[in-house]
């Protein structure tokens, strides 16, 4: 019951809502639907990256993807609390973790293990707009511990101007939600398969400013 | 003619069976080749008369249903075209409040269009958002570059909003003895602006040498501005039963369109380069962004609107 009602809000609200309204475009989302279980790893710049990625996805997918967010900050009144998991499926980790509970590494990685997919935001936080600042560690130490688990490259493009960090003001404005191939982690090493995913996420933004630049000025 | 009980005229009948026979031909001739030979140039063909295919059936809708809904779909239309634009443009993040309030802005210029408000219609953009705008930017306290903003935003609003809508006014020309109707007023003007695009770009490929603004725009060609040009006023005299203009009229009306439409594209193409950008969006396959297509018409719209009131009333 759940699950159709969410799955009926994003087809029938948000999703013309974000296409004809705001003006998301989604690029290259149908490796999605032979992903069986994946992790998103996107730029960050706005609360509208979460939503427009949710709503990409497909809805037999949806109901199978946690994103990651921050307790500290979602967490403080119980009702977006609630929102968050209705819509999001979320799962909020702080930064302090209280004594006896699951460290968040242990959290995701047994939510994976569960067969869940993840949206997380190497970043940390929302950062300025069209910088992609530096990547945490957290997303190479899962993608080592569950090998199987293939990493999805996201490129999100406009968003930053849309809902900046600290506004209330959601400014219809052309925006890209640029999905690239799933993709295996190639080593054991921490350092270089962060170092792969960044990359990743850097050739779909290379790729993003190349459909718009490439003009024939001969 | 009556089609399930909705009146058609009869040359707006004709002329969407003209249209729609075009893009058939059209659609089998690439679709025939694009079977045998699977090159680039020829699938981009067949891409850009999808396009064009959808194009179509928006007019069609436009110039045959009732006024109000016309007037929708054109204000979506204006409204895509203005967010691209905005989106294009580097602008402050103090700017976004005033963003907002120029997509108000497109309801109450379509609104006053729809209703024929003439003197509020003529003064809302120019005037009323002018000083709106102007007065938001300075209450927002952000002085640094604040000039430039104040610049920027009401010449977009006046280029995709305030000109594009004076389509919805054809509405309301009432002629004596026309019966064609604002349909036919609308096909004109967008067969002439489109029909002008189209050409002017094959005499260029076809004859083309010397560059008329080369460093604005590579494809533009003085044989293809001046084939395009005449093109464009012959089929103004082709086309004048759709007006209440005769031919000698029309054949001016042709070729100012002509004329205008090259501005128009050279306006948005200026823009473009200055931002270093080939296309503003990829909205429509194979044609790039609302923008890009509509480069010539925004312009032709407000040309047209008055050399026909000014003929009719001469």
């Amino acid at each position: 019951m759940k699950n159709i009602f969410v799955s009926f809000i994003y087809t029938i609200l948000v999703r013309p809502w974000l296409t004809f309204i705001i003006g998301v475009s989604f690029h290259n989302i149908k490796p999605l639907k032979d992903a069986n279980q994946f992790i998103i790893v996107a730029n960050h710049n706005s609360h509208f990256d979460t939503v427009s990625i949710m709503a990409a996805l497909p809805s037999n997918k949806r109901k199978n993807t946690c994103a990651v967010a921050s307790g500290d900050y979602f967490g403080k009144s119980p009702f977006t609390v609630t929102l968050m998991k209705l819509f999001f499926n979320a799962i909020l980790i702080t930064k302090k973790t209280k004594p006896g509970h699951l460290s968040n590494l242990e959290l995701l990685d047994q939510r994976i293990k569960e067969g869940k997919s993840l949206i997380m935001y190497p970043e940390g936080s929302r950062g300025n707009p069209g910088t992609i600042s530096s990547f945490k560690k957290g997303i190479a130490k899962l993608l080592k511990e569950n090998p199987s688990v293939p990493f999805i490259p996201v490129y999100l493009d406009g968003f930053g101007r849309v809902l900046p960090k600290n506004k209330v003001l959601i400014v219809p404005l052309i925006c890209k939600v640029r999905f690239g191939s799933p993709l295996f982690a190639t080593t054991n090493d921490t350092k270089t398969t962060l170092e792969e995913v960044k990359k990743e996420i850097l050739n779909l933004k290379q790729k993003n400013e190349r459909d718009r630049n490439q003009f024939d000025f001969n | 003619m009556d089609i399930f009980g909705y009146y058609i005229p009869i040359e707006l009948l004709f002329i969407l069976c003209v249209i729609f026979g075009v893009l058939i031909i059209c659609s089998s001739i690439f679709g025939f080749i694009s079977l045998m030979n699977k090159s680039d140039s020829v699938s981009e063909l067949v891409v850009r008369t999808n396009s064009w295919w959808k194009i179509a059936i928006g007019i069609t809708v436009v110039a045959t249903a009732p006024a109000i809904i016309g007037t929708i779909v054109l204000a979506y239309v204006v409204f895509v075209a203005l967010r691209e634009m905005l989106s294009i443009i580097p602008l402050r993040t103090a700017d976004r409040i005033v963003l907002v309030a120029s997509y108000f802005a497109i309801p109450i210029q379509f609104y006053l269009a729809y209703k024929n408000y003439y003197y509020l219609f003529q003064i809302f953009i120019p005037l009323v958002m002018f000083v709106c705008v102007s007065i938001i930017l300075v209450l927002t306290g952000e002085t640094n570059r604040i000039g430039r903003s104040m610049a920027i935003i009401p010449t977009i609003l006046i280029l995709t909003v305030y000109m594009p809508s004076h389509m919805v006014l054809l509405f309301h020309v009432n002629v004596p003895e026309f019966t064609v109707g604002a349909g036919g007023l609308i096909v004109f003007l967008i067969i002439i602006t489109a029909s002008n695009d189209i050409f002017q770009f094959t005499w260029g490929k076809l004859l083309g040498k010397r560059k008329i603004l080369p460093k604005i725009s590579p494809n533009k060609t003085w044989a293809g501005f001046i084939g395009g040009v005449i093109t464009s006023s012959l089929l103004g005299i082709v086309l004048s039963f759709l007006t209440p203009l005769n031919y000698i009229e029309s054949f001016y009306v042709g070729l100012s369109l002509g004329i205008i439409g090259f501005v128009g594209d050279s306006i948005i193409s200026a823009v473009k380069r200055d931002l270093k950008i080939k296309d503003t969006d990829d909205l429509i396959p194979g044609h790039g962004g609302a923008m890009d297509r509509l480069d010539s018409i925004v312009l032709t719209t407000p040309a047209f609107y008055y050399l026909l009131i000014f003929f009719i009333e001469n």
